[in-house]
C-alpha cells in the first residue's frame, strides 16, 4: 500500500495526452502530491458499467507539468518507447513469458483454491441441510401422528442429498489431483494481458524525456490552490475550470467552483452572477483567481504562481 | 452548508428508483467494490454512492477511513486483466494493417502460426479488391474469433480473421476479453512461440492515433460500449478528408438518407406553402397588416399577422457529412442495445454523435458550424401519436438531431442538440391548449365571443 515507485515517475505520452499505467504510480501520485488525473479505462473485473473506471488515467496537462517541476515526473513518448519491442532480445522475451507464466500459474492457484474454498462452503451448508431433515424426519416419526406419505416426502431427500453429496465429493477426490497435475503444464496457467510495458522494456533514458507540457494560462491558479492542499479535477462539466477539493475527492465533497482570469483581463459581471449564483446553488463557493504578473514578466511559472491572488464569491441569503 | 449538501446527498440514495444522479458524475468510494465478489458467476449490481464528508480534519477515524478508500481504490485498479484457458481469445498486432491472407488454404486451419509469420515479412499494406470491405485502419486480427463481442465488432477477410479496428481491439484488451500478442520475430514451424502478450500500456501508445483515433473520441466509444452501445464509425470521422475524393462513401452513406429526406421534406414544404399563403402578407407595405377585407375568423386574422420570416428545418438543404467543419461533425453512429444490428449491413443509426475535445475547441461551435452539423445529418421528424399529442415533446425532439460529446479531459458530457421548428407550431390553431391550465382559459372563449 505504502509503495514508494523509483522517482521520476514516467508519464505516458501518448497522442498528445499524458497517462499513467502503473497502478503504484497512481495511488503514490494521489497520497503524497495530491494529483487524482481522471480514471479512462475499463475495470476488467466488472466491465459494464461507468461508474467505477480503472486505468489508465488520464492527468491534465497542469498536473503533468506541476509533477515534472516539482522533479517527481517525467514525460515518456511511449510510441517511440514501444519501438523497443521489435528489437527485443530472444532471452529477454523468454525470461518475460516465463515471468508471466509464472503469473498466471500463482493466479491459476488462487482460483482453484478459491473454488476449492467455495465447494466446501457448498459442502458444509449440504450436510446441514441433510442433518435437518434427517432430525425432522425422525422428530415426525416420533410424534408419529402424521402419516407415514409426508414422512417418505421428507425423507427422500435426504438420499438425494448424499448422493449429491457422493457425487460432489467423488467429483472434489478426482478434480483435486488433476488439478493440482493440471497446474504444472503451461497449459494451467492463466494467460495475463499486464498492465504496463516496463518490463520487458527497459526504463527509458533521461535523455529521451520529453519537454515539460505546455499549460493553458489558468496554470498559475491551479498550481497555487495545488499548493494550498487542494485537489483539483477538470469541471467543465460543473460549469467551471476547475473543482477544487478540500481533501480527497475520494472522501469529500468540493468546495470550490474555479474559474481562472488573466490579471487585467475585464470580467463580464454576468459571468460573475452566473457562476456565483450557480456554486452558490449547488453549495460551492464561486472562486475566480488569477496571477499578477504576466508571462513576460516572470522568469518561470513558479514565479507567477507566488504572486496569484483568489477571491470568492457566495450569494448571499439564497 | 454541509448539512444541506448531505441531505441533497441523501435523498436520491432513499430512494433508489430515482434516474435522474447519475453515479458517474462524481469520484466514487471504492470501498463499495469491496462487497462485490468478483469471482462469483453472477454478474454484480452497481454499488450505491456513499457518504462524503464535509472536509478533513485531524481525527484518526478520518484517516482511517480514508487509508480504507484508498486501499480499495488500490485493490479494483490492480485486478489483473486474465484470461482463462476456455474463454481466451488471441489476436496479433499488425503494425503494417490489413495484409490479405498469403495462402487462404494455409492460413485457414492454423492461423495462428501461420497467420504470423506471413505478418512479418514486409508486405505492402494493400487490400485486395474482395476484401476492400475491411478498414486500411484495421490494425489487430483474431485468427479465431469466439464470444459475444464479434457480432457488432470486426470485419472478417477471406479467410476468417476478424479485422479490428484500433479502438475495437483497445476496447476488447482494457475489458480483459482479447490478448493481443506482438508479432513474433523469427517463429518457424518448429520453434518455439515467442510471441509476447501485449500491455494495455503497449495498446494504447500503438492504436491511440491511428487512423484519426483520439484518446477523446475513444473515450466516447468506450463509455458508450460499457453501457451496451453499439458503435460504429460515420463517414465523418476523417478530419482531413476534402468533399471531392469522397465520392465512394457518399455514395453508400448519403444515398438512402437523401431517398427519404426530400421526399418527406417535399410533402412536408407543400403542407406548409398551403398553410403560409405567402399572398397574406403582400400588403403591409401598403396597408394594414391584415388587410381590409372582412375576416369571418381568427384564424385569418392570425396567419395575416404573421409576417415575420422563421426558419424552417424541414426545406434546410441536406449537407454531405464532409462539408462541415471538425470537430463538429458526426464520428460515430450510435445503435441501442435494442437495436438488431448487423454488422455487415447496419441499419440507420439510433443517434449520431460529434466528439469535441474541450483542450483543442475551447469556444461554443458558432451558428454556421451547428448548423452545417445538424444539416448532415438525415430529417427526423417527430412522430407517433405521443408526439402528435404534446407540443412540447415535438418541439424538444425537434427535426434533425445530434449528440455531442464534449470531452473535458477524460470526463465526459453528451448533449442532444435539436432542430426545433417553432414556427412550425401555431399556437392560436391549437383549439385545446398544449397542456391541462389552459382548458379553462380555453372554456372562457366561447363566453367572450
Amino acid at each position: 500500500m505504502d509503495f514508494q515507485p523509483d522517482l521520476p515517475i514516467p508519464i505516458s505520452y501518448v497522442s498528445g495526452r499524458y497517462l499513467l499505467f502503473s497502478i503504484d504510480a497512481v495511488t503514490y501520485l494521489r497520497r503524497e502530491h495530491h494529483i487524482c488525473g481522471v480514471l479512462i479505462g475499463t475495470l476488467p473485473q466488472i466491465p459494464q458499467q461507468n461508474v467505477f473506471l480503472g486505468l489508465p488515467l488520464e492527468l491534465m496537462p497542469e498536473e503533468a507539468r506541476l509533477l515534472v517541476d516539482k522533479g517527481v515526473a517525467c514525460i515518456v513518448d511511449e510510441a517511440k518507447a514501444h519501438d523497443g519491442m521489435n528489437t527485443l532480445l530472444e532471452e529477454d522475451r523468454r525470461r518475460y513469458l516465463r515471468d508471466l507464466e509464472s503469473q498466471g500459474l500463482h493466479v491459476s492457484r488462487i482460483q482453484s483454491d478459491r473454488k476449492e474454498r467455495n465447494r466446501e462452503q457448498t459442502l458444509k451448508k449440504l450436510e446441514e441441510k441433510k442433518a435437518n431433515a434427517k432430525a425432522k424426519a425422525t422428530a415426525s416419526a416420533a410424534a408419529a401422528q402424521t402419516p407415514t406419505v409426508p414422512e417418505e416426502a421428507t425423507s427422500t431427500p435426504s438420499p438425494k442429498n448424499a448422493a449429491i453429496v457422493d457425487l460432489f465429493n467423488a467429483e472434489d477426490r478426482s478434480s483435486s489431483p488433476s488439478t493440482a497435475l493440471a497446474s504444472t503444464p503451461p497449459q494451467g496457467a492463466v494467460a495475463i494481458t499486464p498492465a504496463t510495458s516496463y518490463p520487458p522494456l527497459s526504463t527509458p533514458p533521461p535523455s529521451s524525456h520529453l519537454s515539460a507540457p505546455a499549460v493553458p494560462p489558468s496554470y498559475p491558479l491551479f498550481a497555487h490552490l495545488h499548493s494550498k492542499g487542494y485537489f483539483l479535477s477538470p469541471g467543465l462539466r460543473f460549469g467551471c475550470q476547475y473543482m477544487a477539493y478540500p481533501g480527497d475527492p475520494l472522501r469529500f465533497h468540493s468546495h470550490f467552483l474555479v474559474v481562472s482570469y488573466d490579471w487585467d483581463q475585464n470580467i463580464d459581471i454576468m459571468d460573475l452572477v452566473v457562476g456565483g449564483r450557480l456554486g452558490t446553488g449547488v453549495k460551492k463557493g464561486f472562486l475566480i483567481g488569477g496571477a499578477q504578473k504576466g508571462i513576460d514578466e516572470a522568469n518561470s511559472e513558479a514565479d507567477r504562481v507566488d504572486t496569484v491572488r483568489a477571491f470568492s464569491l457566495e450569494w448571499a441569503g439564497m | 452548508m454541509a448539512d444541506a449538501d448531505e441531505d441533497v446527498i441523501h435523498a436520491p440514495a432513499n430512494a433508489s428508483t430515482q434516474p435522474e444522479v447519475d453515479l458517474s458524475d462524481e469520484t466514487q468510494d471504492f470501498r463499495f467494490l469491496n462487497h462485490l465478489n468478483f469471482f462469483a458467476d453472477s454478474s454484480p449490481g452497481i454499488p450505491r454512492r456513499g457518504e462524503k464528508d464535509f472536509e478533513p480534519n485531524p481525527t484518526e477515524l478520518q484517516a482511517d477511513v480514508l487509508a480504507a478508500s484508498r486501499g480499495a481504490m488500490h485493490n479494483a485498479l490492480s485486478y489483473p486483466r486474465l484470461h482463462g484457458a476456455k474463454t481466451r481469445v488471441i489476436a496479433f498486432y499488425a503494425p503494417d494493417g490489413y495484409v490479405p491472407p498469403a495462402q487462404p488454404d494455409r492460413a485457414k486451419p492454423k492461423a495462428g502460426e501461420d497467420g504470423k509469420s506471413s505478418e512479418s515479412t514486409p508486405k505492402p499494406a494493400r487490400p485486395l479488391p474482395s476484401s476492400a470491405r475491411i478498414s486500411p485502419d484495421a490494425c489487430v486480427y483474431v485468427p479465431s474469433p469466439k464470444g459475444q463481442f464479434f457480432k457488432t465488432m470486426g470485419q472478417a477477410d477471406s479467410s476468417s480473421r476478424v479485422w479490428l479496428l484500433p479502438e475495437e481491439a483497445l476496447y476488447l484488451i482494457e475489458r480483459g476479453s482479447l490478448d493481443i500478442r506482438w508479432p513474433s520475430p523469427s517463429a518457424g514451424p518448429g520453434e518455439e512461440d515467442l510471441s509476447v502478450p501485449m500491455s494495455l500500456q503497449a495498446a494504447y501508445a500503438c492504436f491511440m492515433g491511428r487512423g484519426g483515433l483520439t484518446l477523446e473520441r475513444y473515450s466516447v466509444y468506450t463509455g458508450l460500449k460499457r453501457l451496451g452501445y453499439a458503435l460504429v464509425r460515420a463517414p465523418g470521422w476523417c478530419d482531413d478528408i476534402e468533399p471531392q475524393d469522397t465520392d465512394i462513401p457518399d455514395a453508400s452513406q448519403a444515398a438512402p438518407a437523401k431517398l427519404h429526406g426530400p421526399g418527406l421534406a417535399g410533402i412536408l414544404g407543400s403542407l406548409f406553402n398551403w398553410i403560409h399563403d405567402p399572398l397574406s402578407t403582400a400588403s403591409t407595405a401598403t396597408g394594414p397588416i391584415i388587410g381590409t377585407g372582412i375576416h369571418r375568423h381568427y384564424m385569418d386574422v392570425y396567419r395575416k399577422l404573421a409576417i415575420i420570416p422563421w426558419y424552417d428545418p424541414v426545406t434546410a438543404p441536406e449537407r454531405h457529412p464532409f462539408d462541415t467543419s471538425p470537430p463538429f461533425r458526426v464520428v460515430f453512429h450510435i445503435y441501442k442495445p435494442s437495436t438488431p444490428f448487423k454488422k455487415s449491413a447496419p441499419p440507420a443509426p439510433d443517434f449520431r454523435i460529434a466528439v469535441v475535445s474541450t483542450r483543442d475547441q475551447t469556444t461554443m461551435p458558432t451558428m454556421t458550424q451547428l448548423g452545417a452539423l445538424l444539416e448532415s445529418t438525415p430529417l427526423d421528424p417527430p412522430r407517433g401519436e405521443k408526439m402528435e399529442r404534446m407540443m412540447y415533446m415535438r418541439l424538444r425532439h425537434g427535426y434533425r438531431n445530434v449528440v455531442m460529446a464534449v470531452v473535458d479531459q477524460g470526463v465526459v458530457s453528451y448533449l442532444r442538440i435539436a432542430d426545433s421548428a417553432f414556427g412550425k407550431e401555431k399556437l392560436y390553431e391549437n383549439k385545446g391548449g398544449p397542456q391541462g391550465p389552459k382548458r379553462s382559459r380555453t372554456n372562457q372563449k366561447p363566453r367572450k365571443r
